[in-house]
């Protein structure tokens, strides 16, 4: 296979250096062209405006810190609860995974906007609901991949091990824990992703602070710094994480599959 | 004889099975709310939810709404794929370099939060349909674009090597090698990009429109219609699992000889025995028919209802508020 390229691959060094220049020249494009009016700078404020927004207002950075301290909590939740769930129904209850599949697949399906309206009706407005909505639609991602992940171990390096004499707990730990992590770390990084939508979400539905709060007032009030400031950090937050997941996963995961979108 | 109803009873057993969990959902669903261990006001015992979509679809609202949102989740998915194929087909065989150096400013962009650019769009474009069109593509865009890309790129190298000992042209080269063996995958974008696409649908429709199924369930809610509020989240949720099954079980009918793809794809989902089916030209042409033909009633009721409910606005004493309009006062 590698005597022939599978498309023609330029060297890496070049590859990395023109996307630095590239993504500086979005930046300085960002902040050259309203200043010179090629844009609008009502609707699109310069880069350095939007920055010092970020970086002044300190009511921002709490709004910021309220945010990602519900994205994180509502994912730490999912994950309290997806990943034993997609252990346990991936591992020990094979009948009881098949008749809850088509229903846990359908729980997916629930928009965040449908969910907070039900949500609502018992538990109300607050802090509360936006973690239950931005928890309910992550579990399901790590719940499904860990359930793949863990059918997925192959049966003869199971078996292979059961002959060494392995106890349950450390075949669990030794073999099938190991061998599901890549499509775990998979689901994780899908829940994350998830975890900032729906909080973006949750907040727009009703909160008085976080992002999703500073978004929605400055839309209605066309404070565009605010909005392109609230929009730079989510979207830094959701980024980093990502890339702190994938770093983590490559820490833990040294073999295995990927995905696609990698 | 005996070892064929043995097979039945297997898999009658099996379904089931898997049905199960969902009628004990329902069946508890009905019981909570009939025993009033919660508020049955706020949770409608689901025989009255199924009785509300029932009147919903005699009355022709549901219909309605269904189509509209039909069109624009075609619409928003259709631009998606004319910018994301050829895009992706570039990056993935002919300008690999720039696709390479494009890379993280695709994936910054497709980390976007979408209700970012739903906000965005609807202050740069108004509350027009085209801000609607252009969230939908702007979501969907990015699996199509990234698979496609990658389905090209990794096109077996012996293959066109193969081809090109063999001297075919640079069309026929596309036509019976790089596009059959790179569909698998585009099919698999296009399918999580449709499963996106529904989803982003609804959000936009609650959060910033007149008409489809998320403003039925959006327009209930804000008016404690609370039966329809759970007969149109019911029908949003049941329709975007079907579309995801129906999906899934139309890759594995165009595409069971790939074994690739069911390690790219590898899902939960995916257990059902090899169906029998094959999909071949006519039932292509009636499917492409089918959605035509969805779009263009569902565009003829979008303008019909865009039309009744700008009216309703500039009315005198009708919809003070755009979340009342559209819902009449029962007694």
């Amino acid at each position: 296979m590698s005597t022939i390229p599978a498309a023609a691959t330029p060297s890496k060094a070049l590859v990395s250096l023109a996307r630095c220049a590239l993504l500086l020249l979005f930046l300085a494009g960002w902040e050259i062209l309203p200043r010179l009016g090629v844009i609008p700078s009502t609707t699109f404020p310069p880069l350095s405006t939007v920055l010092a927004t970020v970086v002044d207002n300190r009511e921002f950075g709490r709004h910021a810190v309220t945010s990602t301290a519900r994205a994180f909590g509502g994912l730490a939740a999912a994950i309290a609860v997806g990943l034993p769930l997609g252990l346990l129904l991936g591992g020990w209850f094979p009948g009881t995974r098949q008749a809850l599949e088509p229903l846990m697949e359908m729980f997916g399906q629930a928009n965040p906007v449908i969910l907070s309206h039900i949500v609502v009706l018992f538990i109300g407005i607050g802090t509360k609901t936006q973690l239950f909505i931005i928890a309910w639609l992550s579990i399901w991602p790590i719940a499904f991949s860990t359930i793949s992940g863990v059918r997925s171990v192959n049966p003869q390096l199971l078996k292979a091990a059961g002959s060494f004499g392995l106890g349950r707990w450390k075949l669990f730990t030794a073999v099938v824990l190991p061998s599901a992590a890549p499509a775990i770390i998979t689901g994780l990084r899908l829940a994350a992703g998830y975890s900032f939508i729906m909080l973006i979400a949750a907040e727009l539905m009703g909160a008085t602070t976080g992002l999703g709060y500073v978004m929605a007032t400055s839309a209605e009030t066309a404070d565009m710094k605010s909005l392109a400031a609230a929009a730079l950090t989510v979207t830094a937050l959701g980024v980093a994480t990502d890339a702190l997941l994938k770093l983590a996963g490559r820490r833990v995961v040294t073999w295995g599959y990927q995905g696609v979108t990698g | 004889m005996t070892e064929m109803r043995t097979m039945n009873l297997a898999a009658l057993h099996n379904k089931l099975l898997r049905s199960s969990g969902i009628l004990f959902f329902l069946l508890l669903w009905e019981t909570a709310s009939r025993f009033t261990w919660v508020d049955a006001y706020f949770l409608p015992p689901c025989s009255t939810v199924a009785a509300e979509i029932v009147r919903l679809f005699g009355d022709g609202s549901l219909v309605s709404n269904l189509a509209i949102s039909s069109v624009r989740a075609l619409g928003g998915l259709l631009l998606a794929l004319i910018i994301g194929l050829p895009l992706g087909f570039l990056f993935g065989r002919r300008l690999v370099i720039v696709g390479e150096i494009l890379d993280p400013l695709l994936r910054i962009a497709s980390q976007v939060n979408p209700f970012l650019v739903l906000m965005a769009s609807t202050l740069i474009l108004g509350f027009g349909e085209s801000a609607k069109f252009f969230v939908i593509a702007w979501v969907s865009l990015w699996p199509v674009l990234f698979y496609t890309t990658t389905a090209f790129h990794t096109v077996d190298p012996y293959q066109i090597k193969i081809a090109r000992s063999l001297a075919v042209s640079e069309t026929e080269l596309l036509a019976k090698v790089l596009i059959p063996s790179a569909l698998p995958t585009i099919f698999t974008g296009i399918r999580i990009s449709a499963g996106i696409t529904f989803f982003i649908l609804v959000a936009v429709e609650m959060l910033n429109a007149t008409s489809g199924l998320g403003w039925l369930e959006h327009n209930s809610a804000m008016n404690f219609e609370i039966p329809t509020m759970y007969a149109a989240a019911t029908v949003i949720v049941v329709l975007g699992f079907l579309l995801n099954r129906f999906l899934l079980s139309l890759e594995n009918a165009l595409f069971s000889w790939n074994a690739s793809s069911s390690t790219v794809t590898r899902s939960a989902v995916r257990e059902e025995p090899k169906p029998v089916w094959r999909p071949n030209r006519g039932a292509a042409m009636t499917a492409a028919a089918a959605l035509a033909l969805v779009f263009c009633a569902g565009g003829y009721e979008l303008r019909k209802v865009n039309a009744e409910r700008s009216r309703e606005l500039a009315g005198p004493d009708l919809g003070k508020h755009a979340r009342h309009l559209g819902s009449e006062v029962r007694k």
